[in-house]
């Protein structure tokens, strides 16, 4: 029970109660008013059996029977508004629920849970959810009302004992009806992973297609194929015959009851216990009550899956924040930019070895600092420890002499300018885009951002221009306008530090030269770091850190390195060769 | 290489779908036959339960009325109150009558009649007694035509058991009938489903088995233009979606149809002044239901554009929630989704509205229906042109006539997306593969291994040419390799020489045959195609060396590994050759699925060795174990390779530089290295990988 006061669904639906309880009160009425046209139907063949009614009693009767028909319309309306819709009110608030946790939640949530499997929440499970808050609770309160209501009116306005023998098979039918939804489960599940075979052989099938047309294996892949076809189709027969005798056996259990109906209501009528009428009313009754009888089944199996999405929706609301403010955070709103790395250990996992190990590294204030090395040594890790997407292992990162972790993190993120590896931009558009530094930037501001991104003419040829909407990921920009839109996402900022992770790669040479010169001069006091891979963009930095292996391997500008003849140097050489050799290729065009 | 071609909206396939789909049905008509007769018994049956009722309530249950003789013992059906009675009079000798009258839901006996009193006393039954004579508390006395007074006696319970004993067995007899009726359309239905459902996955098994055979005929530009998943989904989803057409749709159409019209029928001769006025409404059903549909189709739609779109701002926004957190922009894309969140919202109550008014709105006229049958019914009745029973008969056809009818519009719907499908598929299936074997190829005994390209020139689309006007000769056993940028040509001429795609214009030779007088099959199987990415089938590891190939023997397979080289790791693998792999996280390293490919390759012993940048992706402890495999793989072979690293083809016999589609250097190794061209400043660049 503890387990449900925190959920979040429960608490949605407690707050709704009183929607809720409208549309039940409505649904009472519907199920109250329902049961009177039987009963005047009822009431007239008596009439008539006995000639003791007259045209105008009829004609009262069935202009009662009219307006009820009409009030009950207006309630039908009603229970369906106000459950149903007090349904998709507490989708619509769960689901912006789970998206204000998720922006709370750190990156290694994100590493664990794929993407894919978070929008399974939004999709599926809220699915699931739906048809427990919806028709689930219809029905089962139908089952409930409409049932009693319905025995009660059989007792008292018929016979005692012709109700309770009509309800043996019914009981039956509810039994049935669980016990063969729990078998259509399984077998639907078989029948599923057949299915899901059958979807993989095609797929590994075509997907291989030039290796079996190499190797000439279309005939054996074919008899492979029939084989999982087969199987797929056996599992399909299985389930057929559940499905076959599913209603048949059903109508059966129906057919019973009123098979005792005739016979034992028959009886009664024959020596005067009940009036033909009741039992023409009786055997009305008999098929409303089985609706809730066959239904029983499926509400169980919703409201069982139900329950599982609900566990899944609510793990993501006890999932823990991993990176938040300390609880004495010191009061800077402004930072100036001077980073330093003292002793730091990364690792991503308790059971991974270290990604970052006893990185000291000191960036003054107004520096630009170049970090290489090959993937995988760390660059992006170290940059990302910055930004606080993740916190270190050991040591400690101090930012104007304040340990990251003390500063509010909205403070520490707002005064650093990122541009992340991946060139990430919304589907939104260009402009939106570069705002996405800036919501106040004017359009004057981001123009100039464009410009120190060397982006700006690219984009007043687009016909929409800074109003281009981007597909989604980028699609419709090249890479490198991509990238440059990012750039100048950050720089629009003008933050006191400044993070490109790899930023210039998509780029060619001579725009990474206007875009180097313009930061050199809009970066003058401030600090940037900047992750790289080719030579010449690191040629203007005032120290160049090469990382090796989650270590520092060597410190120190860039004269320094070529002398040292170390990895850097290396480097240098072997992209003056590369550069060789293209404009060979480009001359022997 | 050609884009993907974006899933096709505009179906071309213009032929007849219908007839087509008869095709599929036509081997298993007989089945479909055979189902018809069978919805046609269990329809009948549906149609004869309420008749049963309606017999039991008019014959049984109204059966007081009829007049008893009183007859000699030995005729008799029961006696009471020392009468010997019978209802059954025929060829009897009757002593006088006695009648049962009802009276304020109360039932009256009068005995002794003569034969006017008794019709007198029907009669009564018949107009309802306004007014006896005189009434006490156990008795009712009724004077006659002539004056004399009728007395009845009031009936208990007990003597109703022994009057109406004679009815009882009739209800009795009507509940058997029943029960059996009920047995039967149970054990009918049971069987028709069961036989279409069965029959249906006969159809889609053969439907599914000519598609992927279909699929496999096709050529690589085919495969180059559509996706995997798009192909995976015709031979899957949509030939599932023509599935429960065969099971459900078709023949629940029919049934639908036969009810609705068996219905109407019985209605109609029973009674059909009171069946025009039931059918009256069933315009006006059909027309809401449909319009329901149109309207709650439109809006649905909204709602699934609607869902798309939040789905995909909330996969873009997952993926990007690093760099919301970053910049600090969590309150404005949390207000962002919420507006979105809301719109879908917003969309859903009008759909609800949709249905919150259409539904209890066609009940209503369900019930007004109703009501007005009861109501002209009884008028009917108690002019005496209506008995009960029918009556009876007519409310329960009511409540089960207009469900068949809205089930009707979803099966439309169903059975237009069916047709959707069967568009999609007969287009996949009307694919032609471009690559046309001739009908008498030339098959020569053994293929030595040498190829010739006389002035190729080829591209994949239109006149992007990827080679141009390329020529060369390799002799049997030569190994050859080709060097080049990416986008060269390179992998292009492999994939010519197993004619994968045909060349526009130029020949090409293997054995001085011209490839297209030869069968593919046979060309194919003489080549051994190594390639970077190593494909792993879902599999244990002997079937990916085998590939399905029975002929196969163990022995082979672990010859072949060892061969290669590839026993070690196999032999370190928990279940060695009976190690299940998987194509995605497979516990292989590139090395190792490479190894296996050599595997596969040498266990087929092909004359012709082809390998694309079959040693890229290396680890370097795997390096040494595959450089004495290749010598291993390519001993007495015709072999040709592209790589990217140089060092492993420094033995080649010849190698060619290919640069933009066209040769530009040839030579060995050291040929070309002297002239200094490309070749020589690939190879420069590449010592400083090796340091």
């Amino acid at each position: 029970m503890k387990d449900q006061k925190k959920s979040r669904l429960f608490y949605h639906i407690y707050k709704n109660r009183f929607l809720y309880l409208t549309g039940l009160i409505a649904l009472f009425i519907v199920d109250y008013l329902d049961l009177y046209i039987p009963l005047y139907v009822g009431e007239i063949t008596d009439g008539l059996t006995s000639h003791t009614i007259s045209m105008t009693a009829i004609d009262k009767k069935i202009l009662l029977m009219i307006m009820l028909s009409l009030v009950i319309m207006v309630f039908r309306f009603f229970w369906h508004y106000f459950i149903f819709g007090t349904g998709q009110k507490i989708l619509n608030n769960l689901r912006k629920d789970i998206f204000e946790k998720l922006e709370t939640l750190s990156q290694s949530y994100f590493n664990k849970n794929k993407t894919g499997d978070i929008m399974t929440r939004f999709t599926n499970d809220l699915d699931a959810i739906e048809g427990a808050i919806g028709w689930v609770v219809i029905m089962s309160f139908d089952a409930v009302v409409l049932t009693l209501m319905c025995i009660y009116k059989m007792i008292t306005h018929v016979n005692l004992s012709l109700t309770l023998f009509t309800l043996i098979p019914m009981g039956l039918v509810g039994v049935y009806s669980i016990v063969l939804a729990r078998k259509f489960d399984e077998k639907f599940l078989v029948k599923q992973k057949a299915f899901g075979q059958l979807n993989d052989a095609v797929q590994e099938s075509v997907t291989a297609v030039r290796v079996i047309k190499a190797f000439v294996q279309e005939e054996n892949q074919l008899e492979h194929f029939k084989k999982v076809n087969d199987h797929n189709r056996k599992a399909n027969a299985d389930i057929s015959i559940l499905r076959a005798v599913y209603w048949p056996i059903m109508e059966t259990f129906i057919g019973l009851s009123y098979v005792v109906a005739i016979v034992l209501g028959g009886y009664y009528c024959l020596i005067g216990v009940i009036t033909l009428g009741r039992f023409v009313t009786f055997s009305s009754y008999i098929s409303t009550l089985f609706w809730p009888m066959i239904i029983v089944g499926d509400v169980v199996t919703t409201l069982s899956e139900a329950n599982a999405s609900r566990k899944r929706i609510d793990e993501i609301f006890e999932t823990e924040i991993e990176i938040r403010n300390s609880e004495n955070p010191v009061d800077v709103r402004e930072l100036k930019g001077e980073i330093i790395f003292d002793n730091v250990d990364f690792r991503y996992e308790d059971d991974l070895p270290l990604a970052l190990e006893d990185i000291n590294v000191t960036v003054s204030q107004g520096e630009m600092l170049a970090i290489l090395g090959r993937t995988g040594c760390g660059k992006t890790t170290m940059v990302n420890l910055i930004t606080r997407v993740y916190d270190v292992t050991a040591g400690s990162i101090y930012i104007d002499g304040n340990n990251i972790k003390d500063i509010p993190l909205d403070v520490l993120r707002s005064n650093i300018g990122y541009v992340p590896q991946d060139n990430f931009l919304f589907s939104e558009t260009i402009k939106e885009n570069i705002a996405f530094g800036r919501i106040d930037a004017t359009e004057q501001e981001i123009y100039e951002a464009g410009r120190m991104a060397d982006i700006h003419d690219n984009i007043m040829n687009f016909p929409n221009g800074y109003e281009t909407l981007i597909g989604e990921r980028g699609s419709t920009l090249s890479g490198g306008q991509k990238q440059r839109t990012a750039i100048a996402r950050a720089i629009i900022k003008d933050s006191p530090i400044l993070i490109m992770d790899d930023s210039l790669s998509a780029v060619d040479t001579d725009t990474e030269d206007n875009i180097i010169n313009n930061l050199k001069r809009i970066r003058k006091g401030k600090t940037t770091i900047m992750i790289a891979h080719r030579v010449s963009t690191v040629q203007s930095a005032d120290h160049i850190l090469v990382l090796e292996e989650g270590k520092v391997a060597e410190y120190g500008t860039y004269q320094q390195l070529i002398d040292k003849k170390g990895l850097f140097a290396q480097m240098v050489e072997k992209q003056q060769l590369e550069k060789q050799l293209s404009t060979i290729e480009q001359g022997g065009n | 290489m050609a884009k993907i071609e974006k899933e096709k909206v505009i179906i071309s396939y213009s032929g007849s779908v219908f007839k087509r789909l008869f095709g599929y049905i036509k081997p298993y008509l007989g089945k479909f036959m055979l189902s018809i007769v069978m919805i046609l018994l269990v329809t009948a049956f549906e149609l004869i339960k309420p008749m049963l009722i309606a017999r039991a309530i008019d014959t049984y249950i109204e059966g007081y009325d009829q007049t008893y003789g009183i007859v000699t013992e030995a005729e008799a059906d029961l006696s009471y109150k020392g009468l010997f009675l019978s209802k059954n009079l025929k060829e009897k000798e009757v002593s006088g009558y006695c009648q049962i009258v009802i009276y304020h839901d109360s039932y009256y006996y009068f005995e002794k009649l003569d034969i006017q009193q008794a019709k007198l006393l029907v009669e009564i039954n018949d107009a309802g007694i306004e007014k006896v004579a005189s009434e006490a508390d156990s008795t009712i006395v009724i004077s006659d035509e002539n004056g004399n007074l009728l007395q009845g006696q009031l009936l208990l319970k007990e003597d109703l058991k022994v009057l109406r004993s004679y009815d009882f067995k009739g209800i009795l007899m009507i509940g058997l009938i029943y029960l059996l009726v009920v047995a039967l359309n149970a054990l009918f239905d049971s069987a028709n489903s069961y036989n279409l459902l069965i029959t249906g996955q006969n159809i889609i098994y053969d439907m599914r088995n000519e598609l992927f055979e279909h699929v496999h005929g096709l050529s690589l530009r085919f495969f180059d233009t559509h996706a995997v998943g798009q192909i995976d989904t015709r031979i899957t989803n949509d030939v599932e979606a023509l599935n429960r057409m065969f099971s459900h749709i078709l023949v629940n159409l029919i049934r639908n149809m036969v009810m609705i019209s068996g219905y109407a029928v019985v209605m109609l001769v029973l009674n059909s002044r009171l069946a025009i006025i039931t059918f009256i409404y069933l315009p006006l059903i059909f027309f809401l239901t449909n319009l329901f549909r149109k309207i709650s189709r439109n809006v649905y739609r909204i709602v699934r554009t609607k869902i798309a779109l939040l789905n995909a701002f909330l996969s873009e926004h997952i993926s990007g929630m690093k760099l919301i957190q970053i910049f600090t922009r969590e309150k404005e894309k949390f207000v962002q989704f919420a507006g979105k969140s809301d719109d879908l919202y917003n969309t859903r109550i009008k759909e609800l509205f949709v249905h919150a008014v259409f539904r209890p709105f066609i009940s209503f006229i369900a019930s007004i229906a109703l009501i007005a049958t009861v109501y002209r019914g009884s008028h009917y009745i108690l002019s005496g042109t209506l008995t009960v029973g029918v009556l009876y008969i007519f409310i329960t056809y009511i409540r089960h006539f207009f469900w068949p009818i809205q089930e009707m519009a979803e099966q439309f719907s169903t059975l237009q997306n069916a047709f959707a499908s069967a568009e999609k598929i007969f287009t996949l299936l009307d694919e032609e593969n471009p690559i046309k074997e001739i009908d008498n190829p030339v098959k020569p005994l053994e293929i030595k291994g040498k190829i010739e390209f006389r002035n190729v020139w080829f591209a994949y689309e239109n006149e992007n040419w990827v080679l141009q006007d390329v020529s060369f000769v390799i002799e049997p056993g030569q190994r050859v390799a080709f060097v080049g940028a990416t986008g060269a040509g390179k992998s292009s001429i492999l994939n010519l020489i197993g004619r994968y795609y045909d060349i526009q214009k130029g020949d090409i030779f293997i054995d001085d045959i011209n490839i297209k007088e030869m069968s593919l099959t046979q060309i194919r199987k003489a080549i051994g195609l190594v390639q970077q990415d190593v494909f792993i089938f879902t599999g244990d590891v002997k079937s990916n060396i085998r590939l399905l190939n029975e002929n196969i023997s163990l022995e082979q397979i672990k010859e072949a590994a060892k061969a290669v080289n590839a026993r070690q790791f196999i032999e370190t693998l928990p279940n060695t050759y009976d190690e299940m792999l998987t194509e995605r996280g497979t516990n292989l390293s590139f090395g190792q699925r490479q190894l296996l490919s050599f595997a596969r390759t040498l266990v087929i012993d092909p004359t012709i060795l082809v390998m694309d940048e079959a040693t890229a992706n290396i680890d370097t402890e795997t390096e040494q174990l595959i450089q004495q495999a290749l010598k291993i793989l390519m001993k007495d072979r015709t072999t040709i390779m592209v790589a990217h690293r140089l060092s492993t083809i420094q033995n080649a016999d010849n190698i060619i530089v290919l640069d933009h589609g066209q040769i530009v250097e040839s030579g060995t190794h050291q040929q070309l290295l002297m002239e200094n061209g490309i070749y020589k400043k690939l190879y420069d660049l590449q010592k400083y990988d090796e340091e």
